[in-house]
């Protein structure tokens, strides 16, 4: 599955939202019941299935989904 | 399962996620389905995915059962998350119950809201229909003592005390560790009893997981002193004191069989208080959604049993008593110990049977005649050994001994068995004996719910002694009502007018507080650093520490003036301190400010957001009048020439 059909799946999931489609240029504010919860829980799920962790709360510092995705590649890259 | 099976059921899994993503439900549904029948248990995401699928066609009754069901497979975090919230959704507007409904109030030291979410559905599998409440957090100390608190209101069946080791007022070291453990011993059962003075709830106590990290080492074993020690004691005199009376999460032994290190996750703690990790969470609900049923009576009553390759290796009626695999070898040690963990179960009071396709005649002999037999025939309250289906026999057990079907676990190795009693009787629970005989203990060990609510009467009795004399104790020393607990904190406020080093917090607290937020005005430092250079203003940052903790910089307050009245801009706190009275000294404080102004009058504004109410009423506490609406909020006024000054006498300042 590519990095953009597990994301997807990972945030349907957490906002329990089938229809969820992400683009790379989404925000946090674009995502309805982006809330505190919300986040330790996408953080988690995140982590769990690709297997990598977060420095902090790096998470909330990315600007958006392609930020999020370029993460998860070069964290992919380097485990190879 | 054989390599092969998982292969398929793989493939078939992968059919149905590209058939589901084409929208082709009743297509994946098969599909899964399919998988399933290859897999046991089955895990936890094709659960999940039958769940989804069978709500997307409407089919509500399959849709809940498949996402219960991954409360049986491997504990997944994110799966738990996301059946939980399906079965929400598919049950909103449903009137009928699933189960007892119990309703559950969850008080907690940390953040309780991952717990709270996944908790309903641990509980569903095991036969209750949770309603539950959940505190603010962090107040499960005054909302316990408060006798007016909205716990109370709740009319919970159930109180879940939910707390941490950093609750502990345990001092790195001491001199005299047996003083502080009953002083924390006594602090807690206090917290029992108003629970019981106020409801006549059932108290469910977690107790208190010792870090992964030992700063002492292996010397911590031989310093009773050391904190690490003490905690280890406070646990087991909270385990006598709660004798038959309270329940107790043990908590000690879940980190331990997680492991100390992915039991709390640093990073989770220090970014949203998650003193128990997301991976941890699962099983947690599991292990106290089996208490809370064990103490409404709904464990299971009794285990029936296989005999061949699941009480010895072999087939009796085959390989005859010489034959079979029983003690001597590694397959027969395993044997062995299943019969004496089996043993154990009994004599704590589980009911055992057997349920064997075998010749009656042959099925007694080994319990006869075999020497490293550790079951008797006399363990057994019942014992049928014929030709029939074991759902039919099933049946008759539980007849015979005069319980309901939904009384018994039913324990075999062959998977074929297990999956006709499954079907034929969905309210028997079956075990599934894994492949290998050395792993038959820890299946059954991880089976939860033989849980045993109550001990023996003498046991119990120790308990009460114990209890009656932490209570004598906590007269002297630990909190009784709320004002004894604020008393007893010791609390001490700093407070100052806004300077560089504390403008950081100041904007982070301004930026983010949304619970107790008066106006919830998003200033900016621009704006700060205005008000900060406005010699009419009113600015003051509060720090406090009390006797457990010091919570650094945790209120802000701005107040304008406008005229002869003194108009609140800004007045937050941060949630770790709600609770503790500190509001009233930053109101005394403001009056003070304005005495020395010359102001006699102070303005209120409460402007009602999402996530404020639980400050809605502060300005009428604190003896504020209304005054008016502005904003779309409430204008309140306090009239300090007639009431004089307000006063806190919980808080001293330095």
């Amino acid at each position: 599955m590519s990095t953009q059909a597990r994301l997807e799946r990972i945030f349907r999931e957490v906002f329990n939202d089938d229809s969820l489609v992400l683009r790379d240029s989404m925000t946090s504010r674009d995502i309805a019941g982006w809330d505190s919860l919300a986040h330790i829980n996408l953080m988690f799920s995140i982590e769990s299935e690709f297997n990598m962790r977060f420095v902090g709360n790096q998470l909330a510092e990315l600007a958006n989904i392609g930020e999020l995705k370029a993460l998860l590649a070069r964290e992919m890259s380097r485990a190879e | 399962m054989s390599a092969s099976f998982n292969e398929a059921a793989g493939v078939a899994s992968a059919r149905g996620d590209g058939l589901r993503e084409q929208g082709d439900m009743s297509g994946a549904i098969d599909a899964y389905l399919s998988a399933a029948e290859h897999l046991s248990p089955v895990p936890a995401r094709l659960c999940l995915n039958l769940a989804r699928a069978f709500a997307k066609v409407g089919d509500q009754e399959r849709a809940i059962r498949w996402a219960t069901s991954v409360a049986d497979a491997e504990d997944d975090y994110p799966c738990w998350v996301a059946a939980a919230a399906l079965v929400r959704d598919v049950r909103r507007g449903e009137a009928n119950e699933r189960g007892r409904r119990v309703r559950v109030a969850v008080v907690g030291s940390f953040t309780t809201t991952q717990l709270t979410a996944i908790l309903p559905l641990a509980a569903l599998r095991q036969g209750l229909d949770l309603v539950v409440w959940e505190g603010d957090y962090g107040q499960y100390r005054q909302t316990l003592l408060d006798p007016a608190s909205p716990l109370y209101a709740s009319q919970p069946d159930v109180i879940i005390i939910a707390v941490h080791e950093g609750e502990l007022a345990l001092p790195p070291f001491t001199d005299k560790p047996d003083d502080a453990v009953a002083a924390e011993i006594a602090r807690w059962t206090a917290l029992w009893d108003s629970a019981r003075r106020h409801c006549p709830a059932q108290v469910v106590q977690f107790n208190f997981a010792t870090p992964a990290e030992a700063p002492l080492g292996h010397l911590t074993s031989r310093m009773p002193g050391c904190r690490e020690a003490m905690i280890q004691a406070v646990n087991r005199g909270l385990g006598v004191a709660a004798g038959n009376s309270t329940d107790v999460v043990d908590c000690e032994r879940l980190s331990s069989l997680i492991g100390k290190e992915r039991w709390l996750d640093p990073k989770y703690w220090h970014l949203s208080k998650q003193a128990i990790s997301l991976h941890a969470l699962p099983l947690v609900a599991r292990h106290l959604s089996a208490v809370i049923a064990a103490r409404l009576g709904l464990s299971r009553k009794c285990l029936v049993l296989d005999l061949d390759n699941t009480l010895w290796g072999g087939v009796i009626g085959e390989d005859g008593l010489s034959g079979i695999r029983l003690g001597g070898d590694t397959a027969g040690e395993s044997f062995v110990a299943f019969q004496e963990y089996v043993r154990r179960l009994k004599d704590k009071g589980v009911i055992l049977a057997v349920c064997s396709k075998n010749n009656e005649q042959d099925a007694r002999e080994p319990f006869e005649r075999h020497p490293e037999m550790r079951l008797r025939l006399d363990d057994f309250a019942a014992f049928v050994a014929n030709w029939d289906s074991k759902p039919d026999n099933l049946v008759r057990i539980a007849r015979d001994l005069d319980i309901g079907l939904d009384a018994l676990v039913f324990a075999d190795d062959n998977p074929v068995e297990c999956a006709a009693v499954r079907r034929a009787l969905p309210q028997v629970d079956t075990i599934a004996l894994p492949s290998d005989p050395s792993d038959y203990v820890r299946a059954l060990s991880r089976y939860l719910m033989f849980e045993t609510p109550t001990l023996t009467e003498e046991d119990a009795s120790r308990g009460e002694m114990y209890r009656a004399r932490a209570a004598a104790q906590q007269l002297g020393s630990a909190a009784g009502s709320l004002e004894d607990f604020w008393e007893s904190l010791g609390m001490t406020a700093t407070i100052a007018p806004f300077d560089p080093m504390s403008l950081p917090r100041v904007l982070q607290l301004i930026g983010k507080t949304n619970q107790f937020n008066l106006t919830t005005r998003r200033h900016g430092a621009a704006q700060v650093e205005t008000f900060m250079q406005d010699s009419g203003a009113v600015h003051f940052s509060v720090r406090l520490r009390d006797r457990l903790a010091d919570h650094g910089l945790v209120g802000v307050m701005i107040a304008v003036q406008d005229g002869p009245v003194l108009e609140i801009d800004t007045w937050l706190m941060s949630c770790r301190v709600i609770g503790r009275t500190l509001e009233r000294t930053m109101l005394a404080h403001l009056c003070d400010q304005a005495l020395e102004r010359g102001i006699t009058r102070l303005r209120g504004l409460y402007f009602p957001t999402k996530k404020n109410a639980l400050v809605k009423d502060l300005y009428a506490q604190m003896g504020f009048e209304p005054a008016g609406a502005h904003e779309g909020g409430g204008v309140w006024e306090y009239d300090l020439a007639g009431r004089g000054p307000i006063q806190n006498s919980f808080v001293r300042q330095d």
